[in-house]
This record gives structure tokens, C-alpha cells and sequence, in this order.
């Protein structure tokens, strides 16, 4: 009994402190998200991890396909990991915000997002492995809508596949000074029987004087990468 | 993956051959010249933070620099020729052991890091299209080739024990001019296809500054005592691009198994320098 009012305590202040904080805003009036942040999790190694219900509805036939397919992790090849994966590779990334774009500049193997803030159509018949994402801001929440994916990106290196139809809706939002909350919803005819969701918290690096470094993947001799799977850290 | 590259590449240029290349890497001397006077006199727009804007994507006008720094015949992929190149008087100063190692490079084409899906090094990098996002302590250039980016930042010392494919740049503003030092260069990056290289001694210091609205002014001083006998200067413009251009993926990650073939396309118009001077004589 005091248990269970403790934790209904602990999830009401969660939620009326999620509810008072208030992002600071930009130049422009965006609700600002700059700053290093990083994911503190594994689910790069198995994304089941940050999954709802800690389940990935795999459609029958998705799941035989996966068991056929190449077994070798495409980051071992030095291949950018695809959305949602550079999320929560477990390696900062930076966000800068200017009026009218969004810039996500990653430590991983040196990947970037440069997105325009405007409605426009998706672009069509070109496969990319980070996507043609739109960005938009709903109130707190920058929104950004991902599609032209592939088929050739891992989820994570537990072999969590998807197809070419992939649609990747990501969600940030700033909960608080060095949190976002990040979600994003994941939808595949093809691959899952319905839209599933993952959620995570970003941290962010309060470091004093923290800055990316350079991230570089060597493929070797025998074609396996020859980079760390970790950050490796100093402090913090 | 380069061979295939290479492959699509020239079937394209053969099935269309009136298709401007691509990116800015191999545009030849043609656009805007550079201006030092109008330079001094334009009043560029300044950001919220004072600074004269340079945001925006640029397309270098590089002399087909990717291809060869110095002047060069057209030939190898979509490159095109250029007189000039762009460096200063059109000669590097190599020490006598380095100039060894250009021949040396040149003859094995194959060990190219660009060829190899690497960070391309400044300025090797400037050679084809960016954007640039300026923060007040910070300015983010990212690259659409290699999917490279690079931070310039306005505040701090470069760091010890740190090598870097794009080494490490610190900014400050002279007058209307961004300075970048960039330190911290690896040895493993190289200026072009040509087998021009440098050391981890090498220090680049750039100066962007704009011409007019559309033309920004690209110059740097290069020293590197282990190679070159004497500082280097480069430089070449940048023209913006139009208003609906953006910064797309280019995903690179090589096969180690092509880079063999990538000997064979390079040797029958591989030829630099000595036949661009004969040719002259």
C-alpha cells in the first residue's frame, strides 16, 4: 500500500514536472534543443530494448526473410546506421538549431542530418540510409517525418530488420534542462503487422568544454571495421 | 563500390555527354574571379550575433581540384582541365624526399583515401559543395561529400595528442574575414587525386570572406616542414547556390576487394604535371 502511493507520488511529479518545464525558445522562437546529447542504453546492440511492450510485431513472413538474410551487421562494413539506429548509437551527437533548419551533427562515423524546417513532399525513388526526413515543430516537440530508408539498415546488431517501407516518425521533446524525451514511431507494411513504438531519454552532456570528436570507420583487410563500439569516455 | 561508381559514371558520360558534372570538385575556371578590392568594400549582412553572415550552401569554383591542385589537363572521371589550379604560382615546394613520394603516389592511385571512402582533410574537402550554420560560438560547415562535417569553433585551443582526418579548427573574425587554424592534421588525408600530400605537421589557416551576396573568397596558407620548403598559398571562389538546393546523403563505404581496380581505370589518363608542361612547351 505505501509502496504503490509512493510510486503513484513518484509518476504524478514526474508527470506535473514534465508539464511545468518549459524549453527555452530560439531566436526564432522554436523550442531549443541545442546542445550534445547522448542515449545511455544498449539499443544499438538490440533495439527490443527501448521498444514498447518490449515488442516488435513481426509480421510471419518478415520473420523468414530476416532468417535468410546476410547475418553480418551493416556498420561492420562502415555503413551509416539508418533512423532511428544513429539515435542511440552509443555516441554523442550535437544539435544546432537556425532559423528555418535543424542540423544534427553526429560523432558516429561523422554522419549528418541538415534539415529545412518546411512542408514539402517526401522525395520519391531514392533509397537513402539516413532518409528524407521533414522537419516541423508541434508546440514543445520538433516532429520529424523519415522515409526513402532502404532496406539495406539494421535497427540494431541483434538483426532487427526492415524493408524499403519503412516510415520513421521521430518525436523530441525537452523535458526538462538536459533531457529529451525521444520517441518514434515505426511503421512497414511490409515488415511489421502494425505501427510500434520506441521511446528513450537523451542526455544531455554538461561536460565544461565538451566537443565531438572525429569519428572515423577503417574498413579493414578482412572487410570488419576498426573502430570501438563505444565512445570511450574520459569523464562524465 | 568505387569501381561501380566509376562504372555509372562513365556510361552516364557517355550516354549524355552535355550533363554538367556534379558537385563542385571538378567545376574547371570559369564562374566569378576573385576580387580583392570589391572584397574590402562589400558590407556582407551580419547575424544576430554581429558577425558578417556567411551561412548558406556554396559551390566551389575549385578548378577541378579534387582531380589535381595544380594545373592540369582534363581526363580522368568527369574532371575537367584548369590552367591555374589553385595554388599560387602553380608549383608546390616538396622537399626532395617528398617530391619522391608524390611519383610514388601517383603510380598507385589505389591507396587514395578518397577511394577508400575517407574523410577527405581540409581542404580537400571545400572541393565540393557545403552549407554553413553559424552559432555565435560556433560554426558548423557540413559537407555533402563523404558526408563529411567539420566544427569551427570560436572559443578554446586546439587539443593535445589529437590527430584528425579534419583536424581541429578555431575561428576568430578579422574584420569581416573568418580565420580557421586548422591544426591537428593526420598524414593520412590528401590534397587531390594527383598524389599531392602532407604530413601531421601540416597547418592550414584559412580566410573566408565575402566577395558580394553570392561569391564567397576561399584562401589558405599551408605549412608543413616536413614536406614543403616553404609556406603554400591556395585559393579559389565559391558562388551560392540557388535558393532550392540542399545538402543531400552521400553515402560512401568501399568494398576493400574494388580498390584494385581502381589502378587499372585510373592509368590511361593518369598524367599530371610533367605532361601538362610538356604539352605547354
Amino acid at each position: 500500500m505505501t509502496m504503490k502511493f509512493v510510486i503513484c507520488f513518484l509518476t504524478m511529479s514526474a508527470v506535473a514536472f514534465a508539464q511545468t518545464y518549459k524549453a527555452p525558445r530560439t531566436s526564432d522562437g522554436k523550442p531549443d534543443l541545442q546542445g550534445i546529447w547522448i542515449a545511455r542504453n544498449a539499443a544499438s546492440f538490440d533495439v527490443s530494448e527501448i521498444a514498447e511492450d518490449r515488442t516488435i510485431p513481426y509480421l510471419p513472413e518478415a520473420l523468414e526473410r530476416e532468417a535468410k538474410a546476410d547475418r553480418v551487421d551493416p556498420i561492420i562494413h562502415c555503413a551509416m546506421p539508418g533512423v532511428p539506429r544513429i539515435t542511440y548509437m552509443p555516441y554523442p551527437f550535437e544539435i544546432m538549431q537556425r532559423p528555418g533548419y535543424v542540423v544534427f551533427l553526429y560523432e558516429y562515423l561523422h554522419n549528418h542530418r541538415t534539415l529545412q524546417v518546411k512542408q514539402r513532399e517526401h522525395l520519391d525513388g531514392i533509397d537513402l540510409f539516413l532518409g528524407d526526413s521533414i522537419a516541423r515543430y508541434e508546440g514543445d516537440t520538433l516532429v520529424l517525418d523519415v522515409t526513402s530508408l532502404g532496406s539495406r539498415t539494421w535497427l540494431d546488431s541483434a538483426r532487427h530488420t526492415h524493408s524499403d517501407q519503412l516510415h520513421v516518425v521521430e518525436r523530441y521533446t525537452r523535458i526538462a534542462a538536459d533531457k529529451i524525451d525521444y520517441e518514434a514511431t515505426l511503421e512497414d507494411p511490409l515488415t511489421y503487422s502494425r505501427p510500434w513504438k520506441i521511446r528513450m531519454t537523451l542526455h544531455r552532456i554538461t561536460e565544461p568544454g565538451f566537443e565531438l570528436k572525429e569519428q572515423e570507420c577503417i574498413e579493414g583487410d578482412d572487410g570488419r571495421a576498426i573502430h570501438p563500439m563505444y565512445r570511450p569516455w574520459s569523464k562524465s | 563500390m568505387a569501381l561501380i561508381i566509376s562504372v555509372i559514371l562513365l556510361v552516364a558520360q557517355a550516354a549524355a555527354p552535355q550533363i554538367v558534372p556534379p558537385g563542385g570538385g571538378n567545376f574547371a575556371d570559369t564562374g566569378p574571379k576573385i576580387d580583392v578590392e570589391k572584397a574590402k568594400a562589400f558590407k556582407p549582412a551580419r547575424t544576430e550575433s554581429g558577425h558578417p553572415n556567411l551561412e548558406g550552401i556554396w559551390q566551389p569554383r575549385s578548378s577541378g581540384a579534387a582531380y589535381s591542385i595544380l594545373p592540369h589537363p582534363g581526363g580522368f572521371f568527369l574532371g575537367q582541365g584548369s590552367d591555374t589550379g589553385i595554388v599560387e604560382g602553380g608549383v608546390l615546394p616538396y622537399q626532395p624526399w617528398a617530391a619522391e613520394q608524390v611519383k610514388y603516389r601517383r603510380e598507385h592511385v589505389e591507396a587514395d583515401p578518397t577511394g577508400h571512402c575517407h574523410y577527405e582533410g581540409i581542404p580537400h574537402a571545400l572541393y565540393f559543395a557545403f552549407q554553413i550554420f553559424q552559432t555565435p560560438n560556433k560554426i558548423a560547415f557540413v559537407h555533402e561529400n563523404m558526408h563529411a562535417w567539420r566544427i569551427v569553433y570560436l572559443t578554446g585551443d586546439h587539443p593535445k595528442d589529437y590527430l584528425a582526418w579534419m583536424g581541429d579548427s578555431r575561428g576568430h573574425w578579422e574584420g569581416n574575414t573568418l580565420v580557421v587554424d586548422v591544426a591537428n592534421n593526420n598524414d593520412k588525408s590528401v590534397f587531390d587525386m594527383a598524389g599531392h600530400f602532407h604530413s601531421d605537421q601540416l597547418r592550414v589557416v584559412e580566410r573566408y570572406t565575402l566577395q558580394d551576396e553570392n561569391t564567397l573568397i576561399w584562401e589558405a596558407t599551408l605549412t608543413d616542414p616536413k614536406v614543403f620548403t616553404r609556406p603554400v598559398k591556395m585559393r579559389f571562389p565559391l558562388v551560392r547556390a540557388p535558393k532550392d538546393f540542399m545538402i543531400m546523403e552521400s553515402g560512401c563505404f568501399e568494398d576493400e576487394r574494388d580498390q584494385a581496380h581502381l589502378k587499372d581505370a585510373a592509368l590511361p589518363t593518369n598524367h599530371y604535371n610533367e605532361e601538362h608542361e610538356k604539352e605547354k612547351k
